[in-house]
């Protein structure tokens, strides 16, 4: 093969194995530097793509944990049969769906990368669970000590929020255990109205101030580059928290 | 047979390697490959490390931060998270331990 066709080949490799990744719920910025951090990989390996990284199709599904089909997934876990439930949802709503979902046996276990709630239940003994949320934005000291005695276990946490889970058999005893269950949900993304109100209203603000400042200046440069700042001042902080953040979580 | 045999081991304890791996400093997929290689596992494909890689991120055993280099598209350097650390101490003592049992058990078979 010339060094054109493998070219031309890892390419097509790399499109198609964006476009899957995007199709599995990666979020773009995360599929664009998985690709690129692939190509690099490839860069210094050699060969084609297909043969350092396998099939597309298999290789895609690989690199999404939780898109294997296990979704939900009966696994073992001790001597109970467990199906596993990933899904996200805006925090507008997300206390609700939760308390929702609780009641239908779904306990969250963690908060992944990708910001999912990832949840199991027991199909064998399936249990009620409760929620609550707490902001955490001055950190979470102390937290974690004041709510347990109320029974409550830090389950997850995203940002700014930490959840915490509580089985309802501490209040309801053996009422809460469920005799049967709905089956999971087909959904994964649970986006409410306000939320996509909220964005509009931010998309809206932002292009009237580009437009205002377009028409002051009579050009529409700088009412280009004056929403390009806005954008970038307001990543500033938001970068500096999650280093913050990044570095918080790799100390020993 | 034997290759089986070794491939069915190594796909059981990669995880444990890579996170093994990190222990001295962060570093990118390629060199964990190179690293693991050179220490007697023979030539790892990307397409077997970097979903281990990805679902060590997912769980918070390791950390990831992608750069841009001077020269090429840029990479994912990878870190070890204290929550990596304890798993990595805590499942290593239990490979180290079902090692042991392993080498008494073929020691009395009178295997050297």
């Amino acid at each position: 093969m010339s060094s054109t066709n493998t070219a031309g080949a890892a390419s097509a490799y790399w499109d198609d194995l964006g476009a899957r990744l995007r199709e599995l719920g990666l979020p773009a910025g995360h599929v664009r530097t998985t690709v690129a951090d692939l190509a690099a990989h490839l860069a210094e390996s050699g060969g084609t793509a297909e043969e350092e990284f396998g099939p597309v199709e298999e290789f895609a599904r690989e690199l999404v944990p939780g898109s294997m089909g296990e979704d939900p997934l009966p696994a073992a876990e001790g001597d109970s049969r467990v199906e596993v439930w990933r899904w996200t949802a805006d925090t507008f709503v997300d206390e609700e769906l939760l308390g929702r979902f609780g009641d239908e046996g779904w306990e969250m276990r963690r908060v992944d990368g990708l910001g999912r709630f990832v949840c199991h239940r027991d199909l064998d003994r399936p249990q009620r669970w409760e929620y609550r949320r707490e902001l955490v934005t001055r950190g979470r000291e102390g937290l974690d000590e004041r709510l347990a005695p109320e029974g409550w276990e830090a389950c997850g946490d995203w940002v700014i929020y930490a959840w915490f889970k509580r089985p309802r058999a501490a209040s309801l005893g053996p009422a809460a255990e469920l005799s049967t269950v709905p089956s999971a949900p087909s959904r994964r993304h649970f986006l409410s109205r306000r939320f996509y109100a909220l964005l509009g209203l931010l998309a809206t603000a932002l292009a009237a101030s580009g437009v205002t400042v377009a028409l002051r200046d009579g050009d529409a440069a700088s009412g280009l580059g004056y929403v390009t700042g806005l954008l970038a001042g307001a990543a500033v902080p938001v970068a500096g928290f999650l280093a913050w953040r990044r570095w918080r979580n790799r100390r020993p | 047979m034997t290759a089986d045999r070794r491939a069915s081991w190594f796909k059981g304890v990669l995880d444990l390697l890579v996170l093994a791996s990190l222990t001295d400093g962060e570093s990118y997929g390629y060199e964990i490959a190179k690293q693991l290689g050179a220490a007697g596992f023979g030539q790892i494909k990307g397409g077997t490390l970097y979903p281990v890689l990805n679902r060590l991120e997912e769980a918070g055993l390791v950390a990831a931060e992608f750069r841009a280099t001077e020269k090429g598209p840029g990479r994912r350097y990878y870190s070890l998270t204290a929550a990596g650390r304890e798993v990595l101490s805590e499942q290593g003592e239990l490979w180290l331990a079902f090692d042991g049992s392993v080498r008494d058990v073929l020691a009395k078979a009178g295997v050297k």
